[in-house]
């Protein structure tokens, strides 16, 4: 049996695949700041026996609180001469712009805990003053006498050779081989000193505070029993095991999001749909990603606490590239100084959360909005929600200004939201030179299904699927994972004149460290597959293109073919191509799994059309060009494959609906998926 | 129902207005992931956005502050010179530098502009404008600091079309790569630049087409007047009255100056007046700036006095008003050379800055480094014996605040999302080795919030034969503090030959010749202080010795707390201050 376990803010999700495929899945509370104590609660609620896990899998936010909260350990810096204030001069930008006032993220490592030490390398790697091991002995001493539990290392030019943040990692674990020890080049090979530099320290930061808790949740699954594999959600859509994760936790730091885009990349798999839009309304965020040909695309441009105002820290690991914006259920909708209606990115959160939860919210929200034009159901939260209380709440604050009724208030509220959705949904598809109508939609989260059929028709997306399990569908994608290192190389070449063998040589030395590193973790040669990529660009640029490289060896036919494609690539994502130009590469890029055999999903027994069976009431509900209209709403969990359902329609299941206009089409298919024709 | 459909409208209104502002956004990533210049995607030096038909900004995406606003005026040249019915045609694009016209900065800023067509009627522009790395002229890179008239600076685009209904005027294309020194680079930025135009183009129509043309009409009333409601609210919440400053700005880089700058700032209940009048008038140097780029400098102080985090459009502007007299420092004519325009400019800023700050504490600080401190570095590469070139902006120090420490390291307020070439990128692609990237911590800026720190950045020579220009301004006229804080420190270069010989410190240098092993230091300003330093907490005193960013000395003689050597700790408070706390008890 292989078992998810996914921590979120709220809710500790679990699901499970028998090996007969069939999916059960549990919740329970989050239990901070002893986590490990929710995984055990909601094994213990699911049922199952520990002893039949054989494969456990778990993703956590740990980490990413470790990091927002400053909850990491003291940590020190060990770098080059000449170059410690790196780190605290950043890049220099100033993302809000006219605000004189604006403040720089402060270095996790203050400048008195950032030793430098003698030792330098050219861009090519070659030693120009070796490593002074005395002073890294020194830099030792200072740190321990201040009291830091974890020192990194970052050397300019450590991604082209590794040999002196090798030697101080060496040299630091004779001296004191207690302390927890991040070298740069363990956690990236890409160039750029601030952001190489930046991911060593966060991952120093919290290598204790990863090791602890995962030491912690091991000792618990093995008192109850679980003999099993145990892996790690990473931010790549991949998993590793707990010995690795507690090295390179930096890894894990987007881990449950990730899940929810993979798994429906696999969902996609199973339904033969390549080309998916993942789409993930929460309680104050939204998140989508698009997936092209079935591959989640995963970027190094990772950055906490980065917004339009502020600059962030930069995590330079492969984390899956979702665009994520302020607007959830529980978004507040406001008027702003000159009159205009705004939705987000201030949320009412979980306390005191939408008025509709009864908790002293008093400002309404996107969850109020959709409550008081029938797209929610009271009689669908698990308290009793005073209607009065949340049209007064919309009268009061949105309605009144504009001289409207509450429901055309409470439509516009949707309508604002929908569109700063719309704008995030076409960020990642026709602004990057995608055609919404070539894809499916995804919608899962607590908010997906009810926003997904009014997006879709906007972006002209035909077909919107809404998971079986959408409300725990990260821990649901965490089931569908395989292991997976990335190993991104930065590898300066001109196409022009390249030593094609050089090049082969580098594809295998990248290919052989995964190869050594699956062997440390239990994983046979044979499991391991690998996918290349060339990130490249024009000679001149900066930004590079993900371009796929064919697997073997390489001659002259393939790089005009790497060629090619980068310039169909370049064209796709910004319109132009310059044929005749140069081109460079920049990153080699070898992604290697860790093939899992896994049972597949069974499909549900053919019972035939009983949408009438699960016609639970006829409601008014208010749609944008058709006012209101008396509408079916269905009972999900009652549902049998097949069922099919005419919108306008609404489909309830606990902690969710999905809202079908007129004109739409809703099919039950096998695995108990809600496949929905948007009509467009 | 109708009345329904009527109210309704405002929420369409709304979100076609935010479609707007995320089609500018689009135009702005389209064209920084293209560039093929360090100082487009690195420095986001460009701009780029929506104008409606008669040349008003709709919406414009930003890597800096400088160019807000320029746009406008690129669009309005573009309608004096072909306004008449049937001049400009869809596909059209046009090539626009001319400094003292549509231009507005330099030549090194090149602007296009693409009108927008709906069912045959000219609904709006696309326009942007980024800095190339290359427009020919004098000296690499295009902008110096001796220059003494335009003709020098290289190719003037006096607005010409560049496309004629979508057909490219191949002859100008082979005369701007047979006039530039990197032909590819500079063509490289033009296509990232056409690229971005169209894109502009085609989100505009696709929203015409599916909201009506009416609709967007109304949209973009909606959004102008939205802006000119939240400017007004915020002039409200301002003290009305008279503020003056003045200042000096150093030389012209040929030996003249210093020049007397100075403003008088009125506020009215809807009005925002900056009045430059009596300031030096034009001079023979390069740093001269158009009124264009003296708007766009007081545009950005505007903003940042009002409202910091609106959506930028002309209806925000329409309570402000520049005045300059003719011919000025800040309102220069042809041929007055311009090529390092911002040295002036950003002193229309900072003197704005400098009258409202002790009116306005909560949005304004003390003084900054206020010079991009512009570097231009060329030579051969050792390793590949191409030639390359280095144009960068400099990152330095800014002043501390009420309740605020100033930022270490940041680029001035002419640059803005700018980032810094990366020590392990430079030493890659340019001829150079980097010594030392730190900060300097000379103690200067002291109050009790502390000015940010300046920044050392050493570049060594690896051949024979490469040239270093150089404009660091405010490097006679300090940054200033205030309300007690210290003034900060002064921008310099050195040049540290070879064989250990000194050269500098200069403010202002062209074509300063490097050999092998010689090194530029590159040194930038401490911000200025704010408060008393007698005031500063002893604790956040003894952080700043124990982290270098002060002396144990600077701890004693200016914030008066005496600390020791080696721990740090606070072993007493200095006569001085104790003297300071008992005059303020009493």
């Amino acid at each position: 049996m292989r078992v998810a376990t996914d921590i979120g803010g709220t809710f500790t999700d679990l699901v499970y695949l028998d090996e007969n495929g069939r999916i059960g899945t549990a919740k329970s509370d989050t239990t901070p700041p002893h986590f490990e104590q929710g995984v055990m609660d909601v094994i213990r609620k699911s049922g199952i026996s520990p002893e039949a896990i054989t494969a456990f899998i778990h993703g956590t936010t740990v980490i990413i609180n470790a990091l927002t909260e400053r909850k990491g350990v003291k940590t020190g810096l060990i770098t080059t001469k000449g170059f410690r204030d790196v780190l605290e001069i950043a890049r220099g930008n100033r993302p809000d712009l006219f605000n004189v006032r604006y403040q720089k993220p402060t270095p996790f490592v203050p400048r008195h805990l950032r030793c430098e030490v003698s030792e330098r390398l050219n861009y090519k790697g070659e030693v120009l003053r070796e490593l002074a091991v005395d002073e890294v002995k020194a830099a030792v001493e200072q740190l321990r006498n201040e009291g830091v539990e974890a020192i990194a290392v970052s050397f300019l030019h450590a991604y082209a050779n590794p040999a002196h943040e090798m030697l101080a990692v060496q040299v630091i674990k004779e001296v004191w081989p207690e302390v927890a020890v991040t070298a740069s080049h363990e956690v990236t090979k890409e160039w750029r000193e601030y952001e190489r530099t930046s991911t060593a320290v966060l991952n120093a930061y919290v290598k204790p505070i990863a090791s602890s808790y995962i030491d912690r949740l091991d000792k618990h699954l093995r008192e109850i029993g679980v003999t099993g594999n145990k892996y790690i959600m990473q931010s790549n859509s991949g998993t590793t095991t707990f010995a690795q994760a507690k090295e390179t936790p930096i890894n894990m730091v987007e881990s449950g999001p990730v899940a929810g885009i993979f798994g429906a990349a696999m969902l996609g798999k199973i339904l033969g749909e390549d080309n998916i839009i993942a789409f993930d309304i929460g309680g104050t965020t939204a998140k989508c990603s698009l997936i092209d040909g079935g591959e989640v695309k995963v970027t190094t441009d990772y950055k906490i606490e980065r917004d339009d105002r502020n600059a962030g820290y930069p995590i330079k690991v492969p984390v899956v590239d979702i665009v994520e914006i302020g607007n959830g259920g529980g978004s507040i909708a406001w008027i702003d100084d000159a009159g205009s209606l705004k939705v987000g990115p201030q949320s009412a959160g979980a306390m005191p959360g939408p008025v509709a939860y009864g908790r002293g919210g008093e400002n309404p929200t996107t969850t109020d909005a959709n409550l008081v034009t029938g797209r929610l159901s009271p009689k669908n939260f698990q308290h009793t929600v005073n209607m009065d209380a949340v049209k007064r709440a919309i009268e009061e604050k949105v309605a009144r200004h504009f001289g409207i009724s509450v429901e055309e208030a409470a439509l516009g509220i949707i309508r604002i939201a929908n569109s700063n959705m719309l704008n995030a949904l076409k960020l990642i598809s026709v602004r990057k030179g995608y055609d919404p109508r070539e894809f499916s939609l995804v919608a899962f989260g607590g908010g997906g299904p009810m926003h997904a059929l009014a997006l879709a028709r906007e972006l002209g997306v035909k077909k919107v699927i809404i998971p079986i399990a959408a409300s725990v569908f990260s821990a649901w994608g965490m089931l569908m994972t395989d292991l997976r290192h990335d190993y991104i190389q930065t590898y300066i070449r001109r196409v022009n004149g390249l030593n094609v063998e050089e090049l082969n040589g580098e594809w295998s030395r990248l290919e052989e460290g995964a190869v050594r590193q699956y062997a440390q973790e239990g994983v046979a040669e044979d499991s391991v597959l690998f996918v290349r990529y060339a990130d490249m660009r024009y000679v001149g640029q900066e930004h590079a293109v993900k371009v796929p490289v064919p697997n073997g060896v390489m001659d002259e036919a393939a790089v005009q073919e790497m060629v090619a494609r980068f310039h169909d690539l370049h064209e796709k994502h910004y319109t132009f191509k310059l044929e005749g130009a140069p081109t460079e590469i920049v990153n080699l890029h070898v992604t290697a799994f860790g093939v899992v055999q896994k049972p597949e999903i069974a499909r549900l027994e053919q019972a035939g059309d009983n949408a009438e069976q699960a016609l639970k009431e006829v409601r008014p509900v208010f749609f944008e060009e058709h006012g209101w209209i008396d509408t079916k709403v269905y009972a999900r969990e009652v549902l049998n494959a097949g069922s099919v359902i005419e919108g306008p329609a609404i489909v309830e299941e606990p902690s969710s609906s999905t809202v079908m206009y007129p004109g739409q089409r809703l099919v039950v298919d096998e695995y108990g998926n809600l496949i929905i024709d948007t009509g467009v | 129902m109708t009345e329904t459909k009527v109210k309704r409208d405002q929420f369409t209104l709304e979100i076609v207005k935010d479609s707007l502002i995320a089609i500018g956004d689009e135009m702005f990533h389209t064209l920084a992931r293209t560039s093929m210049s360090p100082i487009i995607y690195e420095v986001l030096d460009f701009a780029s956005g929506l104008t409606d038909a008669k040349g008003q900004l709709l919406t414009q995406g930003n890597g800096v502050t400088g160019f807000i606003g320029m746009l406008t005026f690129m669009v309005k040249q573009t309608l004096e010179k072909f306004g008449k019915e049937g001049e400009l045609k869809p596909g059209d694009i046009l090539i626009i530098n001319d400094p003292y016209g549509g231009g507005g900065s330099h030549l090194s800023d090149v602007g296009l502009v693409m009108p927008i067509f709906h069912e045959g009627e000219l609904v709006a522009f696309s326009a942007n404008k980024a800095h190339w790395t290359e427009v020919g002229g004098k000296d690499p890179g295009s902008w110096t600091t001796d220059s003494t008239e335009i003709f020098q600076e290289g190719l003037q685009f006096p607005c010409v079309k560049l496309f004629d209904e979508g057909k490219l005027n191949q002859a100008l294309v082979d005369i701007i790569a047979a006039n530039v020194r990197f032909p590819d680079l500079s063509l490289g930025d033009m296509w990232a630049q056409v690229a971005a135009l169209r894109t502009g183009e085609k989100r505009f129509r696709e929203l015409c087409d599916k909201y009506g043309k009416d609709v967007v009409m109304d949209s973009i009333d909606h959004l102008l007047r939205h802006g000119e409601q939240l400017a007004l609210k915020e002039i409200a919440k301002l003290p009305k009255g008279t503020f003056e400053a003045q200042d000096f700005i150093d030389d012209d880089g040929l030996g003249n100056g210093p020049f007397h700058v100075q403003v008088k700032v009125t506020i009215t209940d809807d009005e925002f007046i900056c009045d430059f009048r009596g300031s030096h008038p034009q001079v023979l140097g390069p740093v001269n700036c158009s009124y264009t780029a003296l708007v766009s400098a007081v545009r950005t102080i505007f903003l940042a006095v009002t409202n910091p985090s609106q959506d930028v459009n002309d209806g925000v502007f329409r309570p402000l008003k520049v005045i300059a007299d003719d011919r000025s420092i800040f309102s220069a004519e042809r041929p007055a050379a311009v090529s390092t325009y911002w040295e002036t400019m950003l002193y229309g800023a900072d003197l704005v800055w400098k009258a409202l700050a002790p009116v306005v504490p909560h949005r304004l600080n003390a003084g900054h480094l206020l010079s991009v401190c512009g570097v231009v570095l060329s030579g051969i590469h050792p390793d590949t014996n191409e030639p390359f070139l280095i144009v960068e902006p400099s990152v330095g120090g800014w002043g501390a605040g009420d309740g605020l420490d100033g930022a270490s390291g940041q680029f001035c307020i002419g640059d803005g999302e700018t980032y810094n070439v990366p020590v392990e990128v430079a030493e890659t692609r340019y001829g150079i080795m980097v010594d030392e990237y730190s900060l300097r911590t000379d103690g200067a800026g002291a109050g009790e919030f502390r000015g940010g720190c300046g920044v050392v950045r050493a570049y060594r020579a690896m051949s024979d034969g490469q040239t270093v220009t150089a404009t660091f301004g405010r490097h006679k006229f300090l940054p200033w503090g205030f309300n007690g804080g210290h003034d900060g420190s002064r921008n310099e270069f050195v040049i540290v030959k070879a064989n250990g010989e000194v050269a500098g410190p200069f403010g202002k240098c062209a074509r300063f010749p490097l050999n092998k092993g010689d090194v530029v230091r590159l040194m930038t300003a401490t911000g200025g202080g704010y408060g008393n330093p007698l005031n500063r907490p002893a604790e956040k005193v003894a952080w700043d010795a124990k982290n270098g960013y002060i002396s144990v000395e600077q701890a004693r003689d200016i914030y008066g707390i005496v600390l020791n050597p080696h721990t740090f700790e606070v072993e007493g408070v200095t006569s001085q201050r104790q003297t300071a706390k008992s005059e303020e008890r009493a």
